[in-house]
């Protein structure tokens, strides 16, 4: 697994190299490594590996999350723009490399065949979170985002924790193959009953971190409270992560026990799409409603995890793409704004504060748009797709009231998400020329692009996942 | 050349055994129990944390139980790794909890209510 | 061995001698003792400098760092006992395994020491 020393040691290579370079070669040297590392995860395309004494795996799969993975973590350092010009309280050297930390945590949790490597990378990852959201330190709401996060994170960790210890105790194995081959090998019935609790609270223990409802309060808490560029970083890395991991939990290993956990992760899912939808459209501020956006989007790649066909994997991987690129976007556009607004308005990350954002910032007010129509799931757009091919999955599979459910939560999703483009293009307000750097630039244009390629040539990408 | 702590050291996953693996069981879903119970119940940011340290050491318990009956060493190495993971986790906790208390003087998480709108 | 729990009776006799002793002493010498308390007598120290203010005063968030950074590396040490366990099995890979580990131990400790983390005096 190449990628993960490489990252590690870039990591650690550029918390000393803060010491000597300014913020914008630092991002310069970021980006570097990522597309480094990226370049040393294709090189392992087409072929499957065993690796640290068969902990990992990685193949074909694990190789399209890692590099999804990665380019969310590209998009974020291109959109950090050196965090800002604070000399006193910003360090983005710790942030730079704690940013890399945390993509190797993510990135053994896409290829993890043993469950200590599962705990190790979302741990890595979690922790590595609570750091940046508590980075604004003067910041109180960014304070209270912090401590919650570690607080509802570390609970959630208990509960996957004993779930891996119950199933442990009934398997006699951590290893994925190892659980698998006791679990083909013992007839049902003598397998002990506390088998069937480990899983559910193993997939309590994930659907936390993914912010599935009813475990989802405190996500929006923390998405508002976090500075916006780690709450992009969140919402992306975080949850693609998450979502490889249940895949690879509920479905590869326990997909033999879906009847044991099928109604339970299906009540997840319902109240999950009806929740996050019809919170979004109460809410007032942009970013809240983004957060509660990533909570339904949540809902629709469950749906897929509860068909568990064939086509499972590639589904989740395409919606996470298109989700990553548009939600990547769709924060960065909020942040310039927020940041342009403050001092100038009482809530910068309101609705109100985009008003009369096409005006003089036709380029912003047009990736703004195109990224919420992606969200929005509005043909030409990746999100459709994804959207489509999930619900192409559970019509194979005769589940037709949930797909009724989450038909009609996307049109909640229409009228939340048209709220943002009609103050950007239709309210008027005053905002002058936002300037922004030339990274950002591309990295805007690079996801707007891939957005509407993804939405015009689905297949594209289809035939290789 | 085998001594005699050698012979005891080895005897202890049978001692172990002794005791029925449901009691461990029990025991340490208890543990787990009052552990999610202060995590729910109480205000304290630091009782909270400590209640969460409670459910972590609940499952190290367990997974020991279950290494010494399997006689596999894995689930204890996995102890390991909770133990190591949990004193970063305590690191960062601690610090986030210095940084608030730094800030309001209190680590009431009651007070903390700045996002509600 | 073969413990039954018949064996563990001695214990508990100690166990509850021991219990016996100390709660039958506090409450004969909080009966018999004589008390007069003075000024005098309940200060902190009965000589010497005068105390100043209270013993709960916060003490400087220098130590906090210095601790958390004593639990972070002391608790790496963990990784070590099953090497030593298996140290003759585990071989040169192993030993070349742990001196990577220990290196990045000592690449984060450098860290903090250019961080300036262990300087008392600021």
């Amino acid at each position: 697994m190449t990628p993960v020393i490489a990252l590690s040691l870039f990591g650690i290579i550029n918390l000393f190299l803060g010491f000597t370079f300014k913020r914008q070669s630092l991002q310069v040297v970021t980006l570097l490594f990522i597309i480094c590392s990226m370049a040393l995860t294709a090189m392992d395309w087409n072929h499957e590996y065993l690796w640290f004494g068969d902990m990992m795996k990685t193949n074909n799969l694990s190789i399209n999350f890692s590099l999804i993975i990665q380019l969310a973590g590209l998009l974020v350092v291109a959109f950090s723009n050196g965090f800002g010009k604070d000399e006193v309280y910003t360090q983005p050297a710790e942030y730079y490399a704690i940013l890399l930390f945390s993509l190797v945590g993510a990135l053994l949790m896409v290829s993890f065949q043993n469950l200590i490597m599962l705990f190790v990378g979302l741990e890595i990852l979690s922790v590595a979170m609570y750091v940046l959201t508590g980075s604004d330190k003067r910041n109180l709401r960014s304070n209270e985002a912090a401590l919650k996060y570690f607080l509802m994170g570390s609970f959630a960790t208990g509960f996957l924790l004993f779930g891996i210890a119950l199933v442990y105790g009934s398997t006699r194995s951590l290893y994925i193959s190892g659980i698998l081959y006791n679990l083909s090998h013992t007839a049902p019935e003598s397998l002990p009953s506390f088998l069937y609790a480990g899983i559910i609270l193993m997939g309590i223990g994930l659907l936390f971190k993914i912010s599935a409802a009813p475990f989802h309060f405190w996500t929006p808490d923390v998405y508002e409270g976090a500075p916006t560029i780690f709450t992009m970083f969140m919402s992306t890395v975080v949850k693609t992560a998450g979502f490889a991991a249940i895949y690879h939990i509920l479905d590869v290993t326990f997909g033999g026990f879906q009847k044991n956990w099928i109604i339970t992760v299906y009540f997840i899912t319902i109240i999950t799409l009806i929740l996050g939808n019809i919170s979004a459209a109460y809410q007032q501020s942009a970013k809240r409603m983004l957060a509660f956006s990533s909570i339904s989007h949540a809902g629709y790649m469950l749906l897929t995890v509860c068909a568990n066909q064939p086509s499972t994997s590639s589904n989740i991987l395409y919606y996470s793409l298109a989700y990553t690129l548009a939600t990547a976007v769709s924060f960065a556009v909020l942040m310039v704004v927020a940041e342009y607004q403050t001092g100038r308005t009482e809530k910068p990350e309101n609705f109100d504060a985009l008003n009369g954002l096409a005006k003089n910032n036709p380029s912003l007010a047009f990736a703004f748009t195109v990224a919420l129509l992606s969200l929005a799931g509005i043909p030409l757009t990746a999100g459709f797709w994804g959207k489509f091919f999930v619900f192409t999955d559970m019509f194979n599979k005769n589940l037709t009231y949930p797909i009724i459910i989450a038909v009609l939560m996307s049109a909640v999703g229409i009228y939340y998400y048209f709220k943002g483009i009609i103050s950007v293009y239709f309210n008027s307000g005053e905002i002058e020329k936002i300037e922004t750097s030339f990274l950002f630039k591309i990295a805007l244009w690079s996801a707007c692009i891939g957005t509407l390629v993804l939405g015009i040539y689905p297949t594209l990408l289809k035939s290789i996942f | 050349m085998e001594t005699k702590t050698d012979r005891f050291m080895q005897s202890i996953p049978e001692i172990i055994r002794t005791i029925p693996l449901t009691h461990y069981i029990l025991l340490s879903s208890a543990l787990f129990a009052i552990g999610v119970l202060g995590v729910l119940t109480r205000r304290n940011a630091l009782i909270v944390f400590m209640a969460i340290e409670l459910m972590l050491n609940a499952v190290n318990l367990l997974l020991a139980a279950f290494s010494s009956y399997f006689s596999d060493p894995a689930g204890q190495i996995f102890v390991f790794f909770i133990m190591a993971v949990a004193a970063a986790e305590v690191a960062v906790g601690l610090a986030i909890i210095v940084m608030i208390y730094r800030n309001i003087q209190t680590i009431d998480i009651g007070l903390l209510n700045k996002l509600r709108n | 061995m073969n413990y039954q729990p018949s064996d563990f009776l001695p214990i508990f006799v100690q166990l509850a001698a021991a219990m016996g002793f100390i709660v039958f002493t506090m409450i004969v010498t909080h009966i018999l003792g004589p008390r007069r308390s003075t000024k005098l007598k309940d200060e902190a120290f009965e000589c010497g400098i005068e105390s100043q203010g209270d013993a709960r005063t916060p003490i400087s968030i220098k130590y906090f760092l210095v601790a958390i950074l004593f639990v972070l590396f002391d608790i790496e040490i963990v990784f070590m006992y099953p090497w030593a366990v298996n140290f003759k099995q585990l071989s040169w890979t192993g030993f070349w395994e742990m001196a990577v580990f220990m290196g990045l131990l000592l690449a984060g400790f450098v860290y903090v020491i250019k961080k300036g983390i262990l300087k008392w005096e600021k």
